[in-house]
């Protein structure tokens, strides 16, 4: 009975319900904007909300995350500029859905599968959270190293056209994410003895630029072209649409809780997996994936939505934050008096079914705020490009700054938007830098800790591998994706099914 | 001409002395020297709205991260001295000169306020057959770099709590590299290392729940939140050359600022530090609040440089010797 009361304390308080409603607005706008991150909306946040009591205060947290998760599909869809890194795999397909005119049926769906996603992560959160974070906690280093290199293999989905170059463009990434100061052991990498490159490179502005500034440089080709019209009239869809995708969406969902709930990995390495396993598993997508398949856009939206839930497993049950944003969440219960650890869950329940409740409310103010608002929002394709692109330019500018208060990330941005540009040119990918930058940490530092708790010796860590059934289930699915990329498998394959064909 | 130069240099004389009597009118800027989240953030972001009150005036904090807290502290130290920046930060910078990570540290900068000082502690994972320093000591000795510590990187705290642990016992560990406390306690718990020297703020919730065990405590003292837990200093006496040693949170501003302005956010910090709800706060989490300014601060600061530059010089990995920055042996 009580845990109910708590639960319903949202719904009952109609001020925290509005705050929670405030929230998902804010939060839908600061996640579309490329550069206002959710992670700094919250950061403000806990001085804003100092002197206020605590569960008003987490309201507009829990309202702004789930609504910046979501936001930054938006301009993803519309621009080509994810507005989140979660949102990079959104833009693969929901970008050429809006050059056929189709932003209004993309972004209605997006919403309509964010909101389950979303739901799926918060009932994992509300029913198996204790479960999910003791499995979480299993994760030993060369087990995140196996998911590093799992990540990477997905350059072969994320490269339309030349795997070599796709390859390339992932070793950039990788190598990018390696510059400055190493973390470890304070090691300077790549930084050619410049002061400038000592903090490393910002991945924000790497993929603000990479994203922005050369699809603004681009678009500058046809400054006079005609914007497409854009069609508005079918934004809900259908119920036989939301059912058809529901299988995927289940799965993707899955795995956007996992990745969400292991420390260290969050909503934008989810989406990238979500987005490659939709590519493998779906046999006949609406149309070719990378030209506006719908199921390119379930996955990673979903799976995005549902790390949100996924993140607040450790931090609930463990007082692990399971990313960044929810770090600050911690700090935000710390300062309002509350001692976030494994013994919150004992000591105040009702705190947790609060949340449980702010986040459901949050996730039905997606669906509010996403599905109206819509024709604003495609106007903006709509906006001649003399107006759009030096708006692109501005909020690219101001999202780099913003992320580190830093001229320099600015500069980064800049030099990364124009190398972006001629990439571009050349056929080149991007998603795969990006993806390479985000990997780097998670493979290199976790790489190095695997081995030297070894103590550097390599049969010790194989037999780490071989001993442990996670890890072992990993290593099994790395070679098998590698395997089913190379012809052998093509040749496996045509040869079982002509056995098969000649039994019959 | 000359007179009208003069004017204006007589007229900005003026101004200057107006502005450090109403300082402050404007906005002061508050850079956090570490990400969001983290306990400096938390420190800073819950004394800072109290101090800004008692001070009249609005302080905005950002967080500036990046070459170990070097970046904020460079940032600050190149705007004017006038008190309207304000670089919040933990005790790294004290280590920049010998692990050769800047040219600056806080004996270039006019302490406001050193705000709270830690508690260190070893924690071990509940499955270690070992529960006392003593223990660990002998297991450590005799299974030569087995046991996985868990290490936060050169200058941090794990590297020199760990260092007067070598300089009084002749032990062997494998180090593991974690970027902070958090994710390192986080492994802790899932086995991937066996121990680790934490703040006693970072792993008290843990222990409460009982997911990791303390084994040693490392102050003179016995502490009220480790009931039973004896004082390092009981099992391993050489200790005490070190103690009361920790690290430490404190607010800064650059050499030069006007006196006026210093005693003001003094003032201002030291009524922000009384606050019931910020004491609180820093028990709970295990934090000694100290809230000295002054001379008194300088002298804690030095002190800590001095203790902490030469045990990392000692156990040799140090980029440059405490000699060349004349910091003292202790």
């Amino acid at each position: 009975m009580d845990t109910l009361l708590a639960l319903l304390t949202v719904f009952t308080q109609p001020q925290l319900f509005l705050l929670v409603g405030l929230g998902t607005f804010l939060g839908v706008y600061i996640g579309a904007i490329p550069g206002l991150s959710v992670t700094m909306a919250v950061s403000i946040l806990i001085s804003f909300t100092f002197s206020w009591d605590v569960y008003p205060a987490i309201s507009l947290m829990v309202g702004i995350y789930m609504g910046g998760v979501y936001g930054g599909s938006r301009t993803a869809i519309l621009l080509n500029i994810p507005g989140a890194p979660s949102a990079i795999a959104t833009a693969m397909d929901g970008y050429p859905m809006a050059q056929r005119g189709e932003a209004g049926e993309a972004i209605g769906v997006t919403t309509v599968m964010s909101f389950f996603g979303g739901l799926v992560g918060i009932a994992v959160l509300a029913l198996a959270a204790p479960f999910v974070a003791e499995f979480a906690l299993t994760f030993q280093p060369r087990d995140y190293m196996l998911l590093a290199v799992l990540g990477i293999l997905l350059v072969g989905s994320l490269s339309a056209g030349s795997l070599l170059k796709g390859i390339f463009a992932g070793a950039l990434g990788i190598a990018i994410g390696a510059v400055g100061r190493d973390p470890l052991t304070f090691a300077e990498r790549f930084t050619f003895d410049f002061q400038i490159m000592e903090g490393g490179i910002s991945f924000i502005a790497v993929m603000i630029g990479m994203f922005g500034i050369s699809e603004a440089l681009l678009q500058l080709h046809h400054v006079g072209a005609e914007a497409m019209r854009q069609k508005i009239d079918r934004i809900v869809p259908s119920w036989s649409t939301v059912r058809k995708y529901l299988p995927l969406s289940l799965q993707t969902s899955s795995i956007g809780v996992i990745i969400g709930a292991l420390p260290g990995t969050g909503g934008d390495i989810a989406a990238l997996m979500a987005y490659d396993h939709a590519k493998r598993v779906t046999k006949k997508p609406t149309r070719p994936f990378g030209t506006g398949a719908m199921e390119g856009l379930v996955a990673p939206e979903t799976a995005n939505n549902a790390a949100v839930g996924g993140a607040f497993v450790p931090m609930m049950t463990l007082g692990i934050p399971g990313d960044a944003v929810t770090a600050i969440m911690i700090g935000a219960l710390f300062i309002h008096g509350l001692n976030p650890g494994p013994m919150l869950m004992v000591d105040q329940p009702q705190m947790f079914w609060f949340i449980v409740g702010a986040l459901l409310t949050a996730n039905v103010f997606i669906l509010i705020c996403g599905l109206t608002g819509i024709k604003l929002f495609t106007k903006i394709v709509e906006m001649p490009r003399a107006v759009l692109i030096p708006l692109i330019m501005l909020l690219s500018v101001v999202g780099a700054y913003a992320v580190n208060n830093s001229v320099t990330d600015v500069y980064w941005m800049l030099g990364f938007g124009v190398f972006g540009y001629f990439m571009r040119h050349y056929g080149y990918p991007l998603g795969p830098v990006i993806l390479g930058v985000i990997l780097s940490r998670l493979l290199d530092d976790n790489w190095r800790r695997a081995i030297i708790s070894e103590r550097e010796d390599l049969g010790a860590f194989s037999a780490g591998i071989f001993g442990s059934p996670l890890s072992l289930t990993l290593l099994l699915v790395v070679v098998a994706i590698f395997v089913s990329q190379t012809p052998v498998y093509a040749m496996l394959k045509s040869r079982i099914s002509k056995r098969a064909a000649d039994q019959a | 001409m000359k007179t009208f130069l003069a004017g204006l240099s007589l007229l900005a004389m003026t101004g200057g002395s107006a502005l450090a009597a109403d300082y402050p009118v404007k906005e002061i800027q508050g850079i956090i020297q570490w990400g969001a989240g983290g306990s400096t953030d938390t420190v800073m972001r819950a004394v800072t709205p109290h101090a800004a009150e008692a001070l009249g005036g609005n302080i905005v904090m950002q967080n500036k991260t990046g070459g170990v807290g070097a970046i904020a502290l460079r940032y600050v130290q190149q705007q004017d001295a006038d008190g309207y920046t304000l670089l919040m930060g933990a005790e790294n910078p004290q280590m920049y000169k010998v692990l050769g990570l800047g040219t600056d540290d806080y004996t270039d900068m006019v302490p406001i306020n050193v705000l709270a000082r830690g508690v260190p502690m070893f924690v071990a994972n509940n499955d270690a057959p070992y529960n006392s320093m003593t223990e660990f000591v002998e297991y450590a000795k005799a299974n030569p770099g087995e046991v996985r510590v868990g290490s936060t990187g050169p200058g941090g705290l794990t590297s020199i709590v760990l260092a007067m642990l070598t300089d009084q016992e002749d032990v062997e560990f494998t180090r593991v590299p974690y970027d902070g406390d958090g994710p390192a306690l986080t492994a802790l718990q899932g086995g991937a290392i066996d121990v680790m020297p934490a703040v006693l703020g970072a792993a008290i919730e843990g222990v409460k729940a009982g997911r990791m065990k303390v084994i040693g405590l490392v102050d003179t003292q016995p502490n009220d939140l480790l009931p039973g837990v004896v004082p390092i200093t009981e099992e391993i006496p050489g200790f005490a050359d070190y103690l009361p040693w920790g690290p430490f949170f404190g607010v800064f501003v650059k050499k030069g600022t006007p006196d006026e302005v210093v005693a003001e956010l003094q003032a201002a910090y030291a009524e922000g530090a009384k606050n019931p709800d910020f004491i609180e706060l820093m028990e709970d989490r295990g934090f000694i609040v100290m809230s000295i300014a002054g001379d008194e601060a300088m002298d804690f600061l030095e002190s800590y440089r001095s203790t902490s530059s030469w045990l990392v010089h000692d156990a040799g990995f140090s980029k440059k010797s405490p000699e060349e920055f004349d910091i003292p042996r202790p």
